[in-house]
């Protein structure tokens, strides 16, 4: 039952996989007119040159037929060469991803382990002045952008602590070339990005907890707890929390895309090698392939999270079955 | 006399809305004898489950704010929450009226009905499991030791009834208190799940409040009856001096409201006139009196309290104290 939902939901993705990168080869294709990525600057090149560039790189031939070439490229396991620098769509990749997982994976999971008793404080008390502040945090979480918030907080413990002679937090890059790896290098590296990251997820969760939360307390089944003689830690954690975390996880499962494209801004504002970086920077020079590669992975990635989701819901919530 | 198991004695209960404070349970003294079973009848918004609730402390967001329930010698208003809890599901075990929600959609049904038992007892799981399935199987599920395994979702309403009775007794509480226990159940289930109650009742002298809108159920189930009418208890007695011979006109109306098999074809239904009174905004006088045919002055005036009418009725009502008798009308 189980493989053969998971078998659906496999080839329904492939739909999916399809028309995500051919729309965003034609949102290329049609925005690039007759730039050539990578050498377009070079004034010494003739236009007999471009012209036998642009045929080297396919980009002579219509779009679809290129979208085929490089379909039947990825149905090999080959995602082409960066139309830049020539080396392998690939081997970006793989490089960027473990930073990328690094930024994202912590984000994650310090939001989930910060939101989940905010949320539950918040329900617990709610109208309390405790609630309100909770409140006022999130909708800031919201509202302020995360490249302001990035910004500022490179102001303050990057510029300012430096400033005055204290110690600050590095502003740029996953680590110090000359620390070579040193983990509490890479630690500092992460704070700022991270912190601003996970006070997004911080935001929305703690949020979605709390009126989770506020309607399982409401339930007659928590009533059949305390009438049963449970102490409240019990009615709440025990009879509660898993019944109002359930719909948290398609939320979370929802989030995991972010290990690519969320944190692009966060990414770019602290010069961050990642996955959302790499896109960012290369859709800008029309690096078809390492944009179409990227693309893909993210795809992929959302297919992954939502199905993951899905899964663990019946983990969780033993009334759902697969069929 | 035997000295009685539970004793409410001028119990108030208030909500706090936006339109003003409601008063769902107004001054309700009763007391519940070890192994009897005890109706409490009335309409939607009486204050029956208040009530009950209020017994429990699980009135929130009401507030308790006068009167004792007296249990064991201690004001269970009083004693501290701790105390309390030490109370609930292991001397007085609660079911509820929706089978459907009130069971934790995400725990498996026999370690619901194992919980009371490793909470109040201390066993550990597997004593408690084993209890657990023992008292399934007594309350009339078949296989009971697989059926623990499954889900709420995978039982029927009526068996989730059973669940919820069982649950209550694992701890063989003293008093159980059923709020509206078949009301959302089919007819035929319904039948069933009070011969289990009634069942239980002899076979474990568990005392029994049971709480309806059925006078039917009453009948069939209550030695004692007591009708509640916006937050007052209007008339107390036995069960068959109450419907022989109805001491309060809410009573007498009720009954006079059920249809008779041997009534004549086409007989129109004859409900009680007008509405439940709005509780915020009480009537003065008796709040039964817009709606009652017996009314006299007094009734606008003064508000009447329960007083013995009859050999063995108590009722809250100006004209039968006054010794005039129901009839007609």
């Amino acid at each position: 039952m189980l493989a053969k939902y998971v078998a659906r939901r496999f080839f329904a993705s492939i739909v999916v996989v399809l028309g995500v990168t051919l729309i965003t080869l034609v949102l290329m294709d049609r925005t690039r007119g007759t730039y050539v990525p990578g050498i377009d600057l070079n004034p010494a090149l003739r236009p007999e040159d471009i012209a036998r560039l642009r045929a080297d790189l396919g980009l002579d031939r219509p779009f679809y037929l290129w979208y085929l070439t490089w379909i039947w490229g990825v149905v090999h396991g080959d995602f082409g060469r960066s139309m830049i620098d020539g080396s392998t769509v690939m081997s970006h990749i793989l490089d960027r991803l473990p930073n990328t997982l690094e930024l994202t994976g912590t984000a994650i999971i310090i939001g989930i382990i910060v939101s989940v008793p905010l949320g539950v404080i918040g329900a617990l008390r709610r109208g309390s002045k405790t609630d309100h502040s909770l409140t006022v945090v999130s909708v800031a979480g919201f509202a302020v952008p995360q490249f302001w918030m990035g910004l500022m907080l490179i102001l303050i413990f990057s510029v300012t602590l430096e400033q005055h002679g204290l110690p600050w937090l590095p502003s740029s890059g996953a680590f110090s070339a000359f620390a070579g790896g040193d983990i509490l290098d890479r630690i500092q590296h992460l704070a700022l990005p991270a912190t601003v990251l996970s006070f997004f997820y911080m935001s929305t969760w703690s949020r979605f907890i709390r009126s989770s939360m506020l309607e399982v307390l409401s339930q007659d089944y928590i009533r059949t707890a305390r009438a049963k003689g449970m102490s409240e830690r019990r009615v709440v954690y025990l009879h509660g929390l898993r019944n109002a975390l359930i719909p948290l996880i398609t939320l979370i499962g929802l989030e995991l895309p972010g290990l690519v494209s969320g944190g692009l801004v966060v990414e770019v504002v602290f010069g961050w090698p990642g996955i959302g970086k790499l896109a960012f920077e290369r859709a800008l020079q029309y690096d078809y392939t390492t944009v179409m590669g990227v693309t893909f992975f993210a795809t992929l990635l959302v297919i992954a999270g939502n199905l993951l989701a899905d899964l663990l819901y019946g983990v969780l919530d033993p009334r759902i079955r697969y069929g | 006399m035997t000295q009685p198991l539970l004793e409410v004695q001028d119990l108030h209960t208030v909500f706090s809305t936006k339109d003003g404070l409601v008063k769902a349970v107004d001054g309700v003294s009763f007391e519940l004898n070890p192994g009897e079973t005890l109706g409490i009848v009335g309409e939607s918004g009486c204050g029956k489950s208040v009530t009950a609730l209020s017994i429990m402390r699980l009135q929130r967001p009401g507030r308790i704010v006068g009167g004792k329930v007296m249990f064991k010698g201690q004001d269970m208003t009083r004693i501290s929450e701790y105390e309390m809890r030490e109370i609930r599901g292991r001397e007085i075990a609660m079911i509820f009226q929706d089978p459907m929600t009130s069971l934790n959609p995400v725990y498996r049904v026999g370690w619901q009905v194992a919980e009371p038992t490793r909470l109040h007892h201390g066993w550990d799981a597997k004593r408690a499991l084993a209890s657990a399935v023992n008292m399934l199987g007594r309350v009339g599920i078949p296989s009971a030791a697989a059926r623990a395994r499954d889900y709420p979702h995978q039982f029927s309403g009526g068996m989730r009834q059973r669940v919820m009775i069982a649950m209550g007794l694992t701890t063989t509480p003293q008093v159980l208190i059923a709020d509206e226990p078949t009301t959302a159940l089919d007819v035929t289930i319904q039948a069933q799940i009070l011969d289990l109650l009634r069942h239980v009742n002899r076979e474990f002298g568990t005392a029994t409040i049971l709480i309806t809108h059925n006078l039917g159920v009453v009948a069939g189930m209550c030695q004692r009856l007591m009708v509640m009418y916006a937050g007052k208890i209007v008339e107390a007695g036995p069960t068959a001096d109450v419907f022989a011979n109805p001491k309060h006109p809410y009573t007498w109306s009720l009954l006079r409201s059920i249809p008779r098999l041997d009534a004549e074809r086409h007989e129109p239904l004859k409900p009680i006139e007008g509405l439940p009174p709005n509780l915020v905004d009480l009537p003065n006088g008796c709040a039964f009196h817009p709606r009652c045919v017996f009314r006299v002055e007094r009734c606008q005036r003064d508000v009447p309290s329960l007083l013995q009418v009859g050999d063995t009725q108590r009722a809250a009502c100006w004209v039968t104290q006054a010794g005039t008798e129901l009839k007609g009308a």
